[in-house]
């Protein structure tokens, strides 16, 4: 009885093999069709999504088989396409697509009986050995070079920068480290004629790593303030193959780093460029309005500010089926920090707001943020409602800059209308006030606890029935401002506060609006002839922050006006002492810069210069 | 809570897809008198109440996994699984134009089965998991390869083809354990996340969507509470999410925008409520105080009350319950409780008045959170009336394994459940909690009828339940009574001494020709001699651990391990089980044999049954359930464990009274050196052949071990009895040997025996004197040598007599047999040491240098001062010596050990000596 024996490559494999080829070229067409397509989106993925699992039943079939040289090519053209397609599906790389990598490496192994024993090898070390295999087809060199890019794309994306440097060295038979001349000097083989079809061949992978690469790079030399260097891999980025959303990203960097090496003008032509690309505008005009900032230039400030509104204002286009690996898909996401983080229209409509008022046009501060109020809270469509999500604002503070704004801007009562409707809407989560003062009456240890802004609240509406000349109800704001603000309790008792709530509790501004409160109060007294009561404020404020010149300045006064000169001299000896206080380290709420530059007394330093000698000589006398 | 009484109408039946929730999540929503439902498979039915017929059926490509209906518009929102969101209008003409393609094979409804056609689905993405519709945005969960993400899309309306800008927003929720599933090709996930959308009260609330649409409102101070300022400031609804891995987080829905340059900040979106460490299947709120009464008043009549408690149910029945309450202080402080509620929960509702349903695969149970002792109708509600219960107390409706639950309050004040059983039974059921007992409605000739078939179904309904409540019942007894008996065993056996065990088991060793072959069989007998009985659930393990080689018994051999379940075995009874041990057909036993017995009790199989589901169909969710076993899945009790050497195995064909059963040598000849002599021999040869030649040409290995005699006297004390000490000591080897009687009877000091594999082996033990170890003069000593033809034989059996000697020296009592005068010169002042020397010979030098340089790494590592006596010389004897008799015995067995390994077939002498000089400071004075 003799045993049949079976040939090594059974003759139907070979027309099999020409099936699973059209099969192959028949799915790419299809691919490539889709991008084309004039169809629903919807339609298009699912298509997009049958033509991937068409690619996977393929490469289960051909896995099926023991590896063979013949069909080889074929195979690793279907794991590429494979992971070409389902990246680009899912606009994100995971996990197992390095496994497929991993599967196509092992298989060709197979064919040189190099597998060794199944210790699983780390892919690095894989890729060698596959390269480093002396029996390699040449025809099977363009499907590996592609499957060494996807690999490289692979690497890149998690930050695997040392295994992807070696992969090249490895591919080029060079030496250098540095990655950038790696990937220019790789030039994978040409797809032969006849070859099965690719999605994206090598060369195009090549090339989406180059630019993606020097993007990368010269943001993070951007973030870690290697200018010169930052700025070469900006101009490589953008001198590669650059798709126009890339692009502009990458001269509004160039335009950051070069505001940053001190040439805003060139820095300007860099935006000017970006913005000539015609997507996204957003971008360059924030860098811009940062440019003109720097150069001192208010009016085009705001003027590209208010653009930048616009700009965001717009939905942004439609987004087409993407079934190729872009640059895009290598860019991380800009984090709040990063420099290309442009935010939402409202946090644009926030810093225009924010930038009138610091400069002092406050009537256009205060209608931007009347604005910003009624686009937040007005309308039921979340789309124009986005977030005031920039890291230390909250929506009580945007209230209160609203307020001081307009308070700024002469309309005090409609100041009074934003406390109130702050107030209201916050009401039910605020100490209830009956029994605030009954612990006060008790006096029971365990104060209730009250956000700062709510005192801030009490001082703006104080100020503006101050401004309203409204003694009466002026006072009244100021004194449960003062009541609320000695309540503020330490931070680790913070019920219902927000994020924001930790920088403006800082002691400094908690200080400050203590400080202000009573000198508001006392300026009240003043008005109203009450010097004493008056008296009483300001030399609490000057004990609570002493070197303080506001207090001491209107103390002075005080005492002056009511011929106190004894007093007056020794609390001029004791503040001679101390220094005064540093008050660029300082970073105080805008609300709160504004409130105090309402009570600051017009020429201070030169009262408190006259009064010194005045004294001096009368002493002398 | 007494006073609940229920009300249950049947109403229709559905098919229920077999299989478990992995097969679906069923649904159920009403509004006015339609309701819409889906029982886990790919249907959504319209069912018209008031008309008690189905008016619609929707077949979609997949299970449906969520409803949601937009009441105003006239739109139902249906996920698919693995497809995406279908928005259906129900008034569109629509219905009409696909009903050709009806489906005749569904006879079970009336009206036809319209297929959903694939343009409805406004929304495609196999990933989503979750979603919940407002009035203009849809929240759609998605499971990410590694994240779930949130997405905000602009609401697609039905017949619209989605735009493709059409999402607003995105952010990705931090998930420690990643969700399971390939991407690409989804598994369904055994849970599905729970979205549910909180509004302000001020906020223009969800207008029309029926209650348990996943829409809750909650009262200002909970609100601002538990979602910050902000969201309080932006009037923005906010999104709860309820995911399997049991976290609890929200999302500010106005806050979620997001564009191609600002991602989501999952930092600022997202914020972690708590965590419930199981999967969340249920968040839902409650009004669990009364309104103040201008509040009342105000409050539009058909509007969605503000609740003033949330909750969120675990699949376990751990429930989270959050009320805002004031401090002493005046401050506003969250207060939050958990409960443990009977599980699984296979669906919630919360209804009104504080109470909330939920249904395990046995109960429906109705709990209430409000504070019952404090009175409902207070005088003071100013006074600190809030608070949660510090316990929950279920009330069960009586109704069991309802899957899915809808609470609608009627227009008299009582509560309706619209609920789906398991079996797809449709049923509503009238609560009223308050009243007492309703008086029997007034009976006409009319309804009488009616009635009694009402009457008649809910009888059915309770005796079902009856009957698989008792099913359960007694499972679990049984499960118990087991579980019982079995803890008296483990006690039992666990507290007592190896002796006087209750339960023992021994096993004993036999010859038998099985299938022409002489087997060795180790019959294990399991005795019961307690007074308890094992049941099922026992199962006697039996595990034969064979060495690979005889030449490396250190070696890990084969492990084989039997396991007989135990089947009732009473007080008094025994069970004997016979295993083979070989040997094999190529004749090799692999000696020596470890067997070690236990009992073990399987947990799994006597509670697992109690706890599993006797009727899949009847709990859907048991299925899934991991079961609340330890990690072990069973308790080990060891019996007993026994090693079979060569000296066990030894038959003695001479010593048998009637030579007639001689041991059958196994087929093929193993030895090729036997084969190549068989080959040698000519046809003329001598007529002795085979045997003369090995006499001539391969004398037998021989392996000596001495041992002192006064050591061995006094070890074998109690068996010696004035008999010859060669005889005892054969006689102590053989002890487990079935020939120890006739060698007790002829006292015999040398005998002949064949070993498994046919091959002889002689023991020979004389008195010999060794004049070489102490100076004080010769020893008396005990020689017992081994010959064999078979090297491995002849090692093997020098193992057994090392094994015993171990066994016998490490027990040996503290014994002085040196003269005094030697232990004074040499140690004075010493602590009593044995002192023990063992010597190996062998005839070729360079099989000495091979074994020497094998098993230096051992000698050197165990027995430090042999290093002089070994490293210098390579003669053709060695001594070790060392003051642990264990060790220098175990130093010469490793010796014998690596030189059989070296595979030469040489003549091998060794022998062992072992003696006790000794000294103790008492003899010394």
């Amino acid at each position: 009885m003799s045993s049949q024996v079976v040939p090594a490559l059974p003759r139907p494999f070979s027309s099999n093999l020409d099936l699973w080829r059209e099969k192959n070229d028949g799915l790419v067409g299809q691919a490539r069709q889709l991008t084309k397509d004039s169809r629903s989106s919807l339609r298009r993925q699912q298509l997009a999504q049958d033509t991937l699992e068409g690619f996977g039943e393929l490469l289960l079939t051909l896995q099926g088989l023991p590896a063979a040289v013949p069909a080889l090519p074929l195979e690793l053209t279907i794991i590429c396409n494979y992971i070409i397609l389902r990246a680009s599906l899912a606009q994100d790389f995971t996990e197992d697509l390095s496994q497929d990598v991993q599967r196509g490496l092992e298989r060709v192994l197979e064919t040189q009986n190099q597998l060794g024993p199944k210790s699983q090898p780390r892919l690095r070390e894989l890729w060698d050995s596959v390269l480093s295999a002396s029996s390699l087809l040449p025809e099977l060199l363009p499907a590996l070079h592609c499957l060494a890019s996807l690999q490289a794309v692979l690497w890149m994306s998690t930050d695997h920068l040392g295994d992807l440097t070696s992969l090249l060295q490895t591919l080029n038979g060079s030496q250098t480290e540095d990655l950038l001349v790696l990937l220019k000097s790789w030039n994978p083989p040409a797809q032969k004629s006849l070859a099965p079809l690719m999605l994206q061949d090598a060369e195009g992978l090549r090339d989406v790593l180059l630019t993606s690469f020097a993007c990368r790079q010269g943001l993070q030399e951007l973030v870690t303030g290697s200018l010169s260097r930052a700025q070469r891999s900006l101009h490589e980025a953008a001198s590669g193959v650059c798709p126009p959303s890339v692009l502009v990203q990458v001269y509004t960097a160039l335009g950051t780093c070069l505001r940053q090496m001190g040439n805003p003008q060139r820095a300007l032509l860099y935006l000017t460029e970006a913005l000539k690309v015609g997507v996204a505008c957003a971008l360059p005009l924030l860098e811009a309005s940062r440019v003109y900032r720097q150069l001192g230039d208010t009016a085009a400030e705001l003027d590209s500010l208010g653009l930048l509104v616009e700009a965001l204002s717009a939905t942004h286009s439609s987004e087409t089926l993407k079934l190729f690996i872009e640059v895009e898909l290598l860019l991380p996401q800009p984090d709040p920090a990063s420099p290309l983080y442009c935010g939402t229209q409202s946090q644009a409509k926030h810093l225009l707001a924010s930038r009138c008022l610091q400069t002092g046009r406050a009537a256009d501060a205060a209608e931007h943020y009347l604005d910003l109020l009624a686009m937040l809270l007005g309308s039921s469509e979340p789309r124009l409602s986005p977030p005031t999500s920039s890291p230390g604002s909250c929506l009580p503070e945007l209230y209160l800059e609203a307020a001081a704004a307009l308070i700024q801007a002469g309309r005090a009562l409609d100041a009074l209308t934003v406390c109130e409707e702050l107030l209201s809407r916050t009401s039910s989560l605020l100490p209830k006030t009956s029994s605030l003062w009954e612990n006060a009456r008790k006096r029971t240890k365990e104060l209730p606890y009250c956000p700062i802004w709510v005192s801030a609240t009490h001082l703006l509406q104080g100020q503006a029935w101050s401004k309203l000349k409204a003694q009466k109800e002026a006072l009244s704001d100021f004194s449960q401002c003062l009541e609320l603000v000695f309540r503020v309790l330490p931070k680790d008792k913070q019920g219902a506060g927000s994020t924001c709530e930790q920088k403006c509790s800082s002691d400094v501004a908690l200080q400050q609006l203590q400080v202000t409160a009573l000198i508001s109060r006392g300026l009240e007294w003043v008005a109203s002839g009450q010097d004493n009561k008056a008296l009483r404020d300001f030399l609490l404020s000057v004990q609570i922050c002493p070197g303080n010149r506001d207090g001491s300045f209107y103390l002075l006064q005080t005492l002056k006006r009511l011929d106190r000169k004894n007093e007056a001299i020794a609390f001029w000896r004791e503040a001679q002492t101390q220094q005064p206080q540093e008050e660029a380290a300082w970073s105080l709420p805008l609300y709160l810069e504004t409130c105090l530059s309402w009570i600051r007394p017009p020429n201070c330093e030169v009262f408190l210069e006259e009064f010194g000698t005045a004294l001096l000589e009368s002493c002398d006398l | 809570m007494a006073g609940a009484s229920s009300c249950v109408h049947y109403l229709s039946d559905f098919c229920c897809p077999p299989g478990g929730r992995a097969a679906g999540k069923p649904h159920v929503l009403r509004h006015e008198a339609e309701v819409f439902l889906s029982t886990g498979r790919e249907f959504v039915y319209v069912y018209d109440q008031e008309g008690g017929l189905l008016t619609a059926v929707y077949q979609f490509p997949d299970q449906v996994w969520h409803l949601q209906l937009l009441a105003l518009r006239r739109a139902l929102y249906v996920l698919c699984a693995r497809t995406g969101i279908y928005c259906l209008s129900l008034d569109s003409p629509r219905r009409s134009a696909s009903q050709a393609c009806e489906d005749t094979e569904d006879e079970a409804h009336p009206c036809p089965v319209i297929h959903v056609d694939p343009d409805a689905c406004v929304l495609p993405d196999a990933a989503l998991c979750a979603f919940t519709v407002l009035d203009d945005v849809l929240v759609a969960l998605v499971q990410g390869p590694t994240q779930w993400k949130m997405q905000l899309f602009e609401r697609p309306y039905p017949g619209e083809e989605p735009q493709p800008g059409g999402q607003i927003g995105e952010v990705e929720l931090s998930t420690s354990t990643p969700p399971g599933g390939v991407p690409g090709k989804l598994a369904a996930p055994c849970f599905l996340p729970v979205l549910c959308c909180v509004f302000p009260p001020g906020s223009r609330a969800p207008h029309g969507h029926p209650q348990g649409c996943g829409c809750l409102v909650l009262e200002e101070a909970l609100f601002g509470l538990l979602f910050g300022v902000d969201a309080t400031l932006l009037q923005s609804p906010v999104v709860l999410c309820g995911l399997p891995d049991g976290q609890l987080c929200c999302v500010v829905l106005k806050a979620l925008v997001t564009s191609g340059s600002a991602p989501g900040d999952p930092k600022v979106l997202v914020k972690i409520l708590h965590h419930l460490e199981e999967p969340v299947v249920f968040i839902g709120a409650l009004r669990t105080e009364p309104y103040p009464e201008e509040a009342a008043a105000d409050l539009p009549p058909g509007e969605n009350e503000h609740s003033d408690c949330m909750v969120a149910l675990g699949h376990q029945g751990r429930t989270l319950a959050i009320k805002a309450s004031w401090s002493a202080s005046g401050n506003l402080v969250p207060e939050l409780r958990e409960y443990c509620l009977p599980g699984p929960v296979l669906c919630a509702a919360c209804g009104r008045d504080g109470h909330m349903y939920h249904s395990t695969p046995s109960n429906l149970c109705v709990v209430d959170l409000t504070r019952r002792d404090i009175p409902w109708n207070t005088e003071k509600p100013d006074e600190a009336t809030g608070g949660l219960p510090p316990v929950l107390c279920p009330a069960s409706l009586n109704i069991c394994s309802v899957v899915t639950l809808c609470v609608s309050g009627a227009p008299t004040g009582s509560t309706e459940l619209l609920a789906l059983s398991s079996k797809g039974r449709l049923i509503t059921c009238s609560l009223d909690l308050n009243s007492e007992v309703p008086m029997p409605a007034k009976m006409t000739m009319a309804n009488a009828g009616q009635k009694i078939k009402e009457l008649l179904l809910d009888i059915g309904d309770v005796s079902e339940r009856v009957s698989f409540l008792k099913k359960a019942v007694d499972q679990r007894n049984k499960a118990i009574t087991s579980l019982n008996e079995a803890m008296n065993v483990s006690c039992a056996l666990l507290s007592s001494q190896e002796g006087g065990r209750p339960i023992s088991c021994t096993i004993t060793l036999s010859w038998s020709r099985l299938e022409l072959r002489d087997m060795l069989l180790a019959t294990c007998t399991l005795e019961n001699s307690s007074s308890f009985c094992l049941d099922q659930g026992w199962t006697l393990c039996i595990q034969v651990l064979t060495s690979s080689s005889a030449l490396d018994l250190d070696g890990a051999g084969s492990t084989f391990t039997y396991t007989i379940p135990v089947d009732r075995l009473g007080p008094g009874s025994r069970r004997e089980v016979t295993l083979p041990l070989g040997p094999s057909e190529s004749g090799t036993l692999d000696l020596p044999v470890t067997m070690s017995c236990w009992l073990f009790y399987s947990l799994r199989e006597v509670v697992g049954g109690a706890l599993a589901p006797s009727d899949p169909l009847e709990d859907p969710c048991l299925e899934s359930l991991p079961l609340n076993l330890p990690k072990q899945e069973g308790v080990c009790l060891p019996l007993c464990k026994r090693t079979v050497d060569m000296l066990q195995c030894l038959r003695f064909p001479a010593l048998a009274s009637r030579p007639t059963q001689a041991p059958c040598v196994p087929g093929p000849a193993c030895d090729p050196v036997e084969t190549f002599l068989k080959t040698c021999q000519g046809p003329g040869s001598e007529p002795t052949g085979a045997a003369s030649l090995r006499a001539k040409y391969l004398p037998p290995s021989t392996a000596s071990i001495r041992v002192s005699a006064a050591l061995l006297r006094a070890a074998l004390e109690d068996s010696r009895s004035g008999s010859h000490l060669c005889s005892a000591t054969l006689r102590w080897l053989l002890a487990e040997n079935a020939a120890v009687d006739a060698v007790r009877a002829q006292a015999l000091s040398s005998i002949q025996g064949v070993a498994p594999d046919g091959t002889d082996v002689n023991l020979i033990v004389h008195e010999v004197a060794v004049t070489d170890l102490s100076p004080a003069g010769p020893i008396q000593a005990v020689e017992i040598q081994v010959e064999s033809s078979s090297l491995a034989n002849m090692c093997r059996v020098h193992h057994a007599i090392i094994r015993r000697m171990k066994g016998s020296t490490l027990q040996l009592p503290t014994y002085s047999c040196v003269p005094r005068r030697w232990s004074q010169s040499k140690q004075p002042e010493a602590p009593a040491h044995p002192t023990c020397a063992c010597s190996t010979y062998t005839r070729s030098m360079p099989t000495t240098r091979n074994c020497f340089v094998k098993c230096r790494h051992c000698v050197t590592s165990c027995a430090r001062r042999m290093k002089s006596a070994l490293a210098p010389q390579l003669r053709s004897s060695c001594r070790f010596t060392s003051s642990c008799a264990t060790l220098a015995l175990s130093c010469c067995d490793q010796l014998l050990a690596s030189s059989g390994r070296c595979g030469t077939h040489f003549r091998l002498s060794i022998g062992a000596c072992l003696a006790t000089p000794f000294t103790g400071t008492s003899a010394a004075s």
